[in-house]
């Protein structure tokens, strides 16, 4: 009898052990559907019952094509991709990942210029001329969101135009016992910042800044940079950033706003949703502006891609071809995704629906204004493919930059760093 | 008595079925053992020679080049660096806190009972909910702050944003968390104290502290080997909270792992090679700290 259940117990383990070897799903359904993953990601704005509403109205169209949702642990939903590719469970379509690294390593399908043909920049992002995921949304990284109120209560009479008096408007809001900036530490919470400091310091005497690092005609060490590292620093060691609200994430920092932690919140566009759609609104007026250049000239940041990518391994790739180019051109999906995450869809003819908020409306105008002004740079740490850094950069430059916040490091330290880092990565 | 007789057949028959049982119960042991420990071991050993990337391929054998780099790192340095620092806290703090602890609490009753219950909860939480909940707490705003702040502190501590302060926030969680572990184990070597060697230490005219150090702390020596290796093994390859609470930060580096590094460097980076080889060294180092302190504490179990 002992041995009866210790061979039995035997042949369960080796047969789960084998199972996990060589398992290979049936993600056929008996129904003749074909299963597609989808890796997302949810944020304050994008949730959990959003993304199943879309999928949704996909797949009531395409009964052919189940969806499996995979849900992104953490902030980082390009290194979790990784992750998935490395234990071979790389999902059939993504959403808002570099694809820096996976288009290279031939991980994605390359979309053609007829698949592309609805898109306004169908090249933006493209990966040694090739086009891996749909240019779908722009964003502009950051505007920068104020409290009216606090400016009011501080004397700060109108938004700043040049850098000298956000610096003013800063220094009168702190002596005023506000705090000038909310931020935070990481890559969505402080990047914006950086990010605003750089496109006028950097991208806009070199937009090709980072082919030209790419080339290495370029360095991190180079004047423009350096500047503009220096100011993030010099805004934290003004008192105007506090350094004590690095540990916050993204999440924490918008409701830190919106609480009426401080007076300014340079951020992306999708913040204009967490502000049009609060459960809540807060109890005071929000207004934006572009971050301020030296000169006062007018520059706006912003980065369109970001949208759905396709396995080049997926088992059924017509189904996640068919699925992601849907997904991302689906009027409602557009309309929804400018309400719930405050995107400026980049598909032709796409006007923002009427139900759009405020804050949303004017900063969307504002984007307009800036293309017809010519104004547009791209937003550094944000932009993909051939336009951005080399991959595990970003994070080195979202480290530097907290750094730079703290006082840990200094501007030449943390210059050095990223170009060893840069080299490192190439 | 006749049947007890055995034959030489009959013997050697029993034995090669006493092996066949062996094998057949050991079987499932060593087939998790090999696939799940030492087949990822020597892969990562292999790995760890070349310079692989999936994202770079082709791959080429770089031999010992990893190895040599790590030493001229500067962020694997740092990384042995926080590993070290975080690792004496981890074993120091919830060993002598944990040994006061059962000291206390080494008496019967309900009340001690369920003390024990409690301090022994944060070790059955999952690592991820005890990071969350103290990031939480320690939050710049959190409660603690909030605390801080009512008693007239008007400017608290950055707990995890203070860069001179994150690592030993961090390792005063894992302390926290450990220390209920700890408790446990020296409440069982309190409990086996024979008493009577207490008595007769009591009848000799011993003061408790001589009772103590004479009697109590030499018997506890078996408690004491197996919470420090539990807590060096533990602490050296800690992850899931930097991962949860300070992701290796604030800034480049402040509470970056080995463990963290690794996951970091092959993940992030995507130099799989060179994780390997951090990862292989990373083994060595433990079994090396692991098989010295095991060795200095039964040696020390062995005088008594």
């Amino acid at each position: 009898m002992k041995k009866t259940v210790a061979l039995a117990l035997a042949g369960v383990l080796v047969a789960g052990i084998s199972a996990c070897g060589v398992g290979d799903d049936d993600d056929s359904s008996g129904d003749g559907k074909q299963k597609i993953s989808f890796l997302v990601f949810e944020t304050p704005n994008l949730t959990s019952e959003f993304w199943d509403e879309q999928i949704a109205q996909v797949t009531d169209k395409h009964p052919d094509i189940t969806v499996e949702k995979l849900v992104s642990p953490t902030d980082d939903r390009t290194d979790y991709a990784r992750q998935l590719l490395a234990s071979d469970q790389f999902p059939d379509v993504l959403i808002g990942i570099s694809p820096a690294g996976f288009a290279e390593a031939g991980n994605l399908y390359a979309w053609t210029d007829e698949e592309l043909s609805d898109f306004v920049y169908p090249h933006n992002g493209a990966v040694d001329g090739k086009v891996y995921q749909l240019p779908a949304n722009t964003q502009t990284i950051p505007l920068v969101y104020y409290n009216k109120a606090y400016f009011q209560q501080a004397g700060v009479a109108a938004p700043p135009t040049t850098y000298a008096e956000l610096l003013a408007a800063a220094e009168k809001l702190k002596a005023a016992g506000i705090k000038p900036f909310v931020a935070g530490g990481q890559h969505d919470s402080l990047g914006p910042l950086f990010a605003g400091i750089l496109g006028t310091d950097l991208y806009a005497d070199n937009p090709e800044w980072m082919h030209d690092r790419r080339a290495g005609d370029a360095s991190f060490c180079d004047a423009g940079f350096k500047a503009g590292a220096a100011k993030l620093a010099d805004l934290a060691a003004k008192g105007y950033i506090d350094r004590a609200d690095v540990s916050r994430d993204h999440a924490a920092v918008q409701e830190a706003f919106l609480a009426g932690d401080g007076a300014m919140y340079p951020m992306g566009n999708w913040f204009a949703s967490g502000v049009d759609n609060a459960d809540e609104p807060p109890d005071f007026e929000i207004g934006q502006f572009p971050w301020p250049s030296d000169d006062g000239s007018v520059v706006v940041p912003a980065f369109t891609g970001g949208g759905l990518l396709v396995s080049s391994s997926a088992k059924h790739l017509d189904a996640a071809r068919t699925f992601a180019l849907e997904f991302q051109t689906n009027q409602a999906y557009l309309d929804n995704s400018a309400k719930a995450d405050g995107l400026f869809p980049a598909i032709k003819g796409w006007e923002p629906p009427n139900a759009v908020g405020d804050t949303y409306r004017a900063g969307f105008d504002l984007y307009q204004q800036a293309l017809q002004d010519d104004a547009v740079v791209p937003a550094f740490g944000f932009e993909a493919g051939d336009d951005g850094m080399l991959p595990g950069v970003v994070e080195s430059w979202d480290a530097s930059a907290v750094d730079l916040v703290t006082g840990q490091r200094s501007v030449d330290d943390v210059c050095g760093f990223l170009d060893d880092e840069w080299e490192a990565a190439s | 008595m006749g049947g007890s007789l055995l034959t030489p057949k009959r013997s050697a028959r029993r034995r090669r079925q006493r092996r066949a049982d062996f094998a057949l119960f050991a079987a499932p042991g060593i087939l998790v053992y090999v696939c799940f420990v030492l087949a990822p071991i020597v892969l990562s050993f292999s790995y760890s020679l070349t310079d692989y990337n999936p994202f770079s391929p082709p791959t080429e054998n770089v031999g010992a080049r990893n190895y040599q780099d790590l030493f001229s790192d500067q962020e694997f340095l740092q990384s042995l660096r926080v590993t070290t620092t975080l690792t004496l806290i981890v074993v120091i703090v919830p060993n002598v806190l944990g040994l006061a602890v059962a000291l206390l609490l080494d008496r019967r009753g309900w009340l001690y009972n369920g003390l024990r219950s409690v301090f022994f909860v944060p070790m059955v939480l999952s690592s991820v909910v005890v990071s969350v909940i103290w990031t939480r707490l320690l939050d710049h705003d959190g409660p603690v702050n909030h605390v801080l702040r009512s008693l007239g502190v008007s400017h608290p501590p950055g707990w995890l944003s203070d860069p001179d302060l994150a690592l030993y926030t961090l390792s005063s969680i894992v302390a926290w968390q450990m220390l209920g572990f700890c408790v446990v184990v020296w409440l069982a070597g309190l409990q086996s104290v024979p008493r009577d060697l207490l008595e007769a230490a009591e009848l000799d005219g011993a003061t408790a502290f001589q009772r103590f150090r004479d009697v109590t702390w030499r018997l506890l020596a078996p408690a004491l080997t197996i919470n420090t290796v539990v807590l060096l093994i533990s602490a050296f390859k800690l992850f899931d909270h930097v991962q949860v609470i300070t992701r290796g930060g604030p800034g480049r580096g402040t509470t970056n792992t080995i463990a963290f590094n690794i996951l970091d460097t092959g993940f992030t980076e995507n130099r799989q090679g060179y994780a390997s080889a951090m990862a292989v060294t990373m083994l060595v180092i433990i079994a090396c700290a692991s098989a010295v302190a095991l060795k200095l504490l039964q040696r020390r179990e062995i005088s008594l």
